[in-house]
């Protein structure tokens, strides 16, 4: 049983914690008073983050923990403030004293330890990453972050749901149309409504454009971190034009309120056209760049999670498809009768996730030339049950879930976790065996999201 | 080899000519006259994400793809702020990255600017007040320019930092 996500609810005199499995879901009452539930990290590794967030957000004792220090909370956020709870109100807070935070680190003669972030060298979004070394050899790394903590779980509660779309759709940026796209699938199931075929295409070829440009902006960055900046500038200026073509179809150029109840009539032809360009110019990078040894020299071995450690930590997205675990939400009659194919690759090292995201890109072109429709379309929604919602959608990172509870037309609970949520927690597996260089190019491979999962 | 160079023969030179080249030309001369003493013929840019969604940082990214290629403007992003005269900010301020926003700022030698780029550390991005965030900016920098937008595209930014140029004199 894959682990998806581990979250809880006030229900007032108790907390309800829901654990979500891909074939199951489990819901635990637990005594508001002295909210306390057994870890189940010794089983699924991912859940330790969900846990330390339980932790920070509601005051549940997590049972048997072997990490209880706090996660979304840092050093001079207020102790014992669990702002999920109900009763918590604050719209602002003051810095408690300076609490250090104990890193995971490993000891040992000539064992030290390098500290980066959470400001980057590049323009890049604020992490800290905690190494073990000994010489240029990682040993181990920690990942800390939730620096972007925003309290957007709490910031949309009360809202109608119409009214957090714009909050929801800015959650992460290289994710946009993804979270829209998951926000529509709550809409419509508290509408009672199915999401009719043209809206369902029009939105599937826009989440395929926003992966697009996302690959191509990786499929340049992971090149360049080797130090093959040619690859950089030739992707850069394809991932523009999967921009500006996002911008001429939505009126954004990263798709921010493009999906809606509406489309518009669109000139198919030179859209059609463009598809078939870029097929060209993928076909082209292909062929040029497996042909530079010295650059699969860098990538092939490198930053390697292997299949077993994939599974073991529920892996989800790119990073799982290249250590052969076929997880994908698009695996569906819908996108496979629009030519969909499963990507994996077997050795789950940068160089597997550099040819899946190139695979991708080639099929999501093939795709989007199958979405591709010219009637306009429009229906309204609005009427919004009561009940608890959930809809997963495959983002340019992987597989994305959202949970909404609606109560008295407004949202009562508002749960997201990004696939960067689970995949960061096994990034740290890619390090031993490598040397510190290798780091950028390992993290770059994987390209997970900060925002999204600091939400 | 000769298959890329065909391509780059082919392909020739995509940087766009925006329209505002005149503006540039006139940002040059001032960069070279005025401003030469302070930034030395060149803009060092250290930019900071105080909790953003990540478009207004993809967006500084973009300038740098061929199309834009901002750095023949002698605007450069640099990875240390010691090495910055300008500090971009991005981002809702968090209350996470308050202390490491301000440590950024410090780091910067004098004198030194704040520019805030996009509607979030202005708190006009459609976020709320949380108790996470710490924004408006401007409560806690001396903020000497805003590029407004979610995200503003590259032309906009481009235009932003000249405007801001013109706006030292
Ligand atoms: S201003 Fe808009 S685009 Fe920029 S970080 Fe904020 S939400 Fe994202």
């Amino acid at each position: 049983m894959r682990l998806i996500a581990r979250y809880a609810i006030d229900r007032g005199d108790a907390i309800e914690v829901v654990t979500r499995y891909d074939e199951t879901s489990e819901s635990v009452h637990l005594d508001a008073k002295a909210p306390a539930i057994s870890t189940i990290a010794t089983t699924h590794p991912a859940a330790i983050w969900f846990e330390r967030k339980l932790s920070d957000d509601f005051g549940i004792f997590i049972e048997g923990a072997f990490d209880r220090r706090p996660l979304v909370h840092h050093e001079r956020f207020p102790k014992n403030l669990h702002p999920m709870q109900k009763s918590f109100a604050q719209n602002t807070l003051d810095f408690a004293e300076f609490t250090p935070y104990k890193f995971e680190a490993v000891g040992g003669d000539g064992v030290f330890e390098v500290a980066v972030g959470p400001i980057h060298a590049g323009i890049i979004e604020p992490g800290h990453f905690h190494f073990s070394q000994a010489g240029e050899d990682m040993l181990h790394q920690e990942v800390r972050h939730f620096y972007k903590y925003r309290g957007i779980e709490k910031m949309v509660e009360g809202m109608k749901l119409a009214e957090a779309k714009p909050i929801i759709e800015r959650i992460s940026g290289n994710e946009s149309v993804a979270y829209q796209i998951a926000w529509r699938d709550i809409a419509a199931q508290a509408a009672g409504v199915e999401v009719p075929l043209p809206l369902r295409r029009y939105h599937a070829f826009l989440l395929e454009l926003e992966r697009f440009i996302h690959h191509w902006i990786d499929l340049g960055f992971i090149p360049n971190d080797a130090g093959f900046g040619a690859a950089l500038a030739y992707a850069s200026r394809l991932a523009e034009e999967g921009r500006r073509m996002m911008a001429s179809l939505s009126g954004h150029r990263f798709g921010f309120g493009a999906v809606t109840w509406r489309k518009q009539r669109i000139e198919t032809k030179p859209i059609l056209a463009w598809l078939e360009r870029m097929a060209k110019e993928a076909a082209w990078f292909e062929e040029w760049i497996m042909d530079i040894p010295s650059l699969w020299d860098r990538l092939d071995t490198t930053g390697r999670l292997r299949h077993e450690k994939a599974v073991k930590y529920d892996c989800v997205g790119v990073v799982a498809r290249a250590g052969g675990v076929p997880v994908d939400v698009r695996m569906t009659p819908f996108y496979i009768e629009h030519g969909y194919r499963m990507q994996t690759r077997a050795h789950g090292d940068v160089g597997a996730r550099f040819k899946v995201r190139l695979a991708e890109v080639k099929n999501s072109l093939e795709m989007m030339h199958r979405f591709l429709e010219r009637d306009a379309f429009s229906m309204e929604v609005s009427f919004a049950k009561e009940g608890r919602y959930e809809a997963f959608v495959e983002s340019s990172l992987g597989e994305l879930y959202m949970m909404v509870e609606i109560e008295d037309g407004a949202i009562d609970r508002f749960f997201a976790r990004d696939p960067s949520f689970i995949n960061w927690q096994a990034l740290h597996l890619m390090m031993p065996g490598n040397i510190i260089a290798d780091f950028p190019l390992i993290n770059k491979s994987c390209d997970l999201s900060y925002a999204g999962n600091d939400l | 080899m000769l298959r890329f160079w065909e391509k780059r023969a082919l392909t020739g030179v995509v940087t766009e000519h925006r329209g505002f080249e005149n503006d540039i030309a006139q940002i040059r001369s001032a960069l070279k006259d005025e401003v030469k003493k302070r930034f030395a013929g060149s803009l060092a840019i250290r930019m900071v994400d105080s909790g953003s969604c990540n478009a207004c940082e993809a967006e500084c990214n973009a300038l740098s793809n061929p199309l834009y290629d901002l750095e023949r403007l002698g605007i450069r992003f640099v990875a240390s702020p010691r090495h910055a005269d300008v500090m971009l900010l991005s981002g809702v301020l968090t209350f996470n990255m308050y202390h490491h926003v301000m440590d950024a700022w410090e780091q910067i030698p004098e004198p030194k600017w704040c520019i805030t780029l996009g509607d979030c550390p202005v708190m006009q991005a459609p976020f709320r007040q949380s108790f996470a965030i710490k924004g408006p900016a401007e409560a806690h920098l001396p903020v000497a320019y805003h590029i407004p937008g979610c995200p503003p595209s590259p032309e906009v930014i481009m235009r932003g930092l000249l405007a801001f140029l013109r706006s030292l004199d």
